[in-house]
């Protein structure tokens, strides 16, 4: 879902990186207040993971395919939604600079999409529908599968106001090809939530009910 | 578990992802491009033929609506290295994911240190 250059124009652009400014700056008071210098590797180590997994494309239906974000799933580890943010910002910053994958311009609505988006919608998708499941690993598939799929909207509205896609169409095809797409964000979020349960529990923020 | 064998095991699963990627990974378009070139034509919704001339007329009528001509030279486009095949994929990813782990762990530790 990374947005290239061509798609979006720069004043546009702009503007979206202003907005991405300001969660990247609050992530960054995040990581000072919260993040603990315990921490560090585990973020370095989940951060190279979702980089790798992210070069996985899976193939979905109707000659597409999809690949994981990961912003939920730092969200959920980490237990704040700006660990998504602050994650994706550097995995986003890699592959624009050195992979070409995504633009430069583009790049705000790039780290809003999937780095916000995905941090809150997965996080607060998580603790809430925790309360209500009393199951973690079920509540990580769907705050996953939604994370992705409200990304993959709010992608196609951005898209339609820059004028590269009609707005309906533009919904439709991003929502039925995401809302698929969303199924591997979702079960590799709750796979690897449960395999680091079961490893360190000590980690996660909100305990899962697995031991080690 | 420790948190030196959590990390070396986790910097261990992330090779294994890295290094199997360009394999496994499908050649289709993803979901954003899919969409893109079903609006414009390229490629049917539901199928997976895909016109590469129409993509190419598709990608410059997008450009041309958005006037965005801004184009970055990247060091290793699409995940390859130019001119070594597979390796270069492989080589590609396994660069990026150990770049992700270095500079995640001196952000975040700078990031990490308490104001006091």
């Amino acid at each position: 879902m990374h947005i290239p250059d061509f798609m979006f124009p720069v004043t546009q652009g702009l503007v979206y990186w202003v907005i991405a400014l300001i969660f990247i700056l609050l992530a960054l008071r995040w990581a000072r207040h919260s993040m603990g210098e315990e921490k560090v590797p585990l973020v370095a180590v989940l951060a190279a993971g979702i980089f790798a997994i992210q070069a996985l494309n899976i193939p979905i239906p109707w000659g597409t395919s999809g690949h994981m974000v990961g912003a939920a799933l730092a969200a959920i580890v980490l237990g704040s939604p700006f660990a998504g943010v602050f994650i994706l910002t550097l995995v986003l910053l890699v592959q624009g600079f050195i992979f070409g994958d995504g633009g430069i311009v583009a790049m705000g609505a790039n780290i809003i999409n999937m780095g916000v988006v995905g941090g809150f919608v997965g996080y607060y998708g998580y603790t809430g529908i925790r309360k209500l499941t009393a199951n973690s690993f079920a509540a990580a598939f769907i705050a996953g599968w939604a994370a992705l799929f409200i990304s993959a909207i709010l992608c196609a509205v951005e898209l339609a106001i820059a004028g590269t896609f009609p707005l309906v169409p533009g919904l439709t095809f991003m929502g039925t090809y995401h809302a698929v797409i969303g199924l591997i964000e979702g079960g590799i979020t709750a796979v690897a939530l449960y395999l680091i349960a079961s490893a360190r529990p000590d980690i996660l923020e909100h305990p899962t009910g697995v031991s080690s | 578990m420790e948190t030196k064998q959590f990390v070396v095991i986790g910097i261990a699963i992330a090779l294994v992802i890295a290094v199997a990627a360009p394999f496994l990974a499908s050649g289709n378009p993803d979901g954003l491009e899919s969409a893109f070139f079903s609006i414009y034509d390229a490629k049917p919704f539901m199928g997976d033929e895909l016109d590469e001339d129409a993509a190419g007329a598709a990608e410059e009528h997008a450009a041309a609506v958005t006037g965005n001509e801004f184009a970055h030279e990247a060091l290793m486009p699409d995940y390859t290295i130019p001119g070594l095949d597979k390796t270069g994929e492989v080589l590609a990813v396994v660069i990026g994911t150990l770049l992700m782990l270095a500079l995640v762990y001196g952000v975040a530790r700078v990031a990490a240190r308490p104001d006091n």
